[in-house]
């Protein structure tokens, strides 16, 4: 019996956020899409399928023994599901009628395929396998799951999923430190803390409005308030922290300043004041002090995010939410004193100058702005210089895997990219 | 082929605008960081400036390399020929 995970065809939708990472490896909640299906069926091996550039990088950092995109695995009863899921208790008992549920738009949800079946079904590429078993096996009708269809879901979504996790975690309590002089303002049992975590005086966790998880190894330094849901990640710290509800860090944050209902991937920097709201940031991302992002339009208006659509038509979505923040792409960094407008999408390894002004609400992957223009400034050899010194400053390094997608997504960013330049350089010139 | 004068002229044309200095100022002689007031930045602003007023996309990590007018038109020469 295998559990195949397997990437949405609409990745597009969670551009800068996924440019480096298959959409199952987003967070939500405690953990990442795809840890969530496997928390679910325990002690299954794992096949999973992303977008062929990724697989390198990705078979680094997957589950010790999990196979990605092979599609030899696929020989073998499974239980297939979508890497788009946020699941909360939902489990595909192994034992079971084949069957297949799809979504209101015709994705494919979940399936239970026979080893028999399985052999059957063409197995060229996941997608013919996919769309076989979808003409040919009895269509069940789903429970009530949610898909997430965009980016900006993973954030409306983050605190039911923080609520979630922490409930079906089952742990509570202190097993790591919380000075005497911190407060814990709300039920006690909604907090957990973890063995090495540290909750240091002057600190306020209220849990009225949810669960708090604070994972090893992290500190929650004096003059911080934490508001639940909320959880902090292993070696995360958390500075001067002023943070709403429905936050979540990843590993190895450094977070400081007024944050609500944002996620960050882990290993990236909001260490200083600012604002950042309803946003979604990825790894390896220094915000520089006072970088502030809008999450709300004057007019109260709903937000549009400017995103490709399947043919790499770029165009502004309308999310029909009037509170979305802005989506960071991994190692991007941003100079003291920048303004992101609301719905802002800033590309990957992108580097922002502020400019006393509201920035532009796309800046494209692996540009300099700068005076207020998008720009190639000093290239991309340097900015790749300045992630692996990032990478160093916390004991990791570039691999050449790691470069090669880099190489890659340079590559495929940069038709925005030239047009932006091309477009700002007449700005530039006229000062 | 080039007109080396040509070039000269519209290099020091886009260096005083980008710079703000006369263009009296700018001789081929000149230093852009040191003589000219450049800060890194502005090495930039003189990349963008060249690549719009001559049409062409110089490898920005090499032309910022470029510390004076005179190896700037060099180097530009180069894209044009």
């Amino acid at each position: 019996m295998r559990l195949v995970i397997f990437e949405g065809d609409n990745f597009y939708n969670f551009f800068p956020i996924a440019y480096l990472r298959p959409t199952f490896e987003l967070r939500c909640g405690h953990s990442l899409l795809y840890e969530k299906i496997i928390r679910n069926h325990p002690g299954l091996a794992v096949s999973f399928f992303c977008r062929d550039y990724l697989a390198e990088t990705f078979s680094a950092r997957c589950p010790e023994g999990s196979a990605v995109n092979d599609l030899r695995s696929l020989k073998d009863d499974l239980l297939v599901f979508n890497g788009n899921l946020l699941v909360k208790k939902f489990k595909l008992h192994p034992q079971g009628p084949e069957e297949i549920a799809l979504s209101e738009d015709g994705e494919i949800l979940y399936s239970r395929i026979k080893k028999e079946t399985a052999g059957k079904l063409p197995c060229t590429d996941i997608r013919s396998f996919l769309d076989t078993a979808r003409e040919k096996l009895p269509v069940e009708k789903a429970p009530d799951l949610t898909l997430i269809t965009y980016q900006w879901e993973l954030i409306q979504h983050n605190r039911e999923a923080i609520d979630s996790d922490f409930e079906i975690a089952g742990k509570s309590g202190i097993e790591g430190m919380v000075d005497k002089q911190a407060n814990i303002y709300g039920p006690a049992e909604r907090l957990y803390v973890a063995p090495g975590a540290e909750v240091h005086p002057q600190v306020v966790i209220d849990t009225t409005g949810g669960p708090v998880t604070i994972e090893r190894g992290s500190i929650v330094f004096p003059h911080s308030r934490i508001e639940g849901p909320c959880y902090i990640g292993p070696e995360t710290r958390i500075t001067r922290g002023n943070i709403h509800e429905g936050c979540s860090f990843g590993p190895v944050c450094r977070a400081g300043g007024e944050i609500e209902e944002s996620i960050i991937q882990g290993y990236s920097n909001k260490y200083h004041d600012g604002f950042l709201g309803h946003a979604y940031l990825g790894e390896w991302i220094n915000l520089g002090a006072l970088t502030t992002n809008s999450d709300l339009k004057n007019d109260y208006g709903t937000v549009e995010v400017y995103m490709p659509d399947s043919e790499g038509n770029w165009r502004y979505v309308d999310t029909k939410s009037t509170k979305i923040g802005c989506f960071i792409g991994d190692h991007t960094k941003t100079s003291i004193g920048t303004f992101l407008n609301t719905g802002a999408h800033v590309g990957v390894m992108t580097l922002l100058m502020g400019t006393g002004k509201v920035l532009p609400k796309f800046i494209p992957s692996f540009s300099w702005f700068l005076e207020g223009a998008v720009t190639a400034g000093y290239g991309y050899a340097r900015l790749l210089e300045t992630a692996e010194i990032a990478a160093g400053r916390r004991e990791r390094s570039l691999t050449k895997a790691d470069k090669a997608l880099l190489d890659h997504v340079y590559k495929l960013t940069e038709p925005e990219r030239k047009k932006a330049i091309r477009k700002d350089r007449k700005k530039l010139l006229r000062g | 082929m080039a007109d080396y004068q040509d070039v000269l002229a519209r290099v020091r044309k886009v260096t005083a605008q980008m710079l703000n200095v006369d263009e009296e100022e700018v001789t081929e002689d000149k230093d852009f960081a040191f003589h000219l007031g450049a800060e890194s930045i502005d090495s930039i602003k003189l990349v963008a400036g060249f690549d719009e007023e001559f049409g062409i996309e110089m490898d920005e990590a090499e032309a910022v390399q470029v510390q004076s007018v005179g190896a700037a038109v060099e180097y530009i020469m180069k894209y044009l020929d």
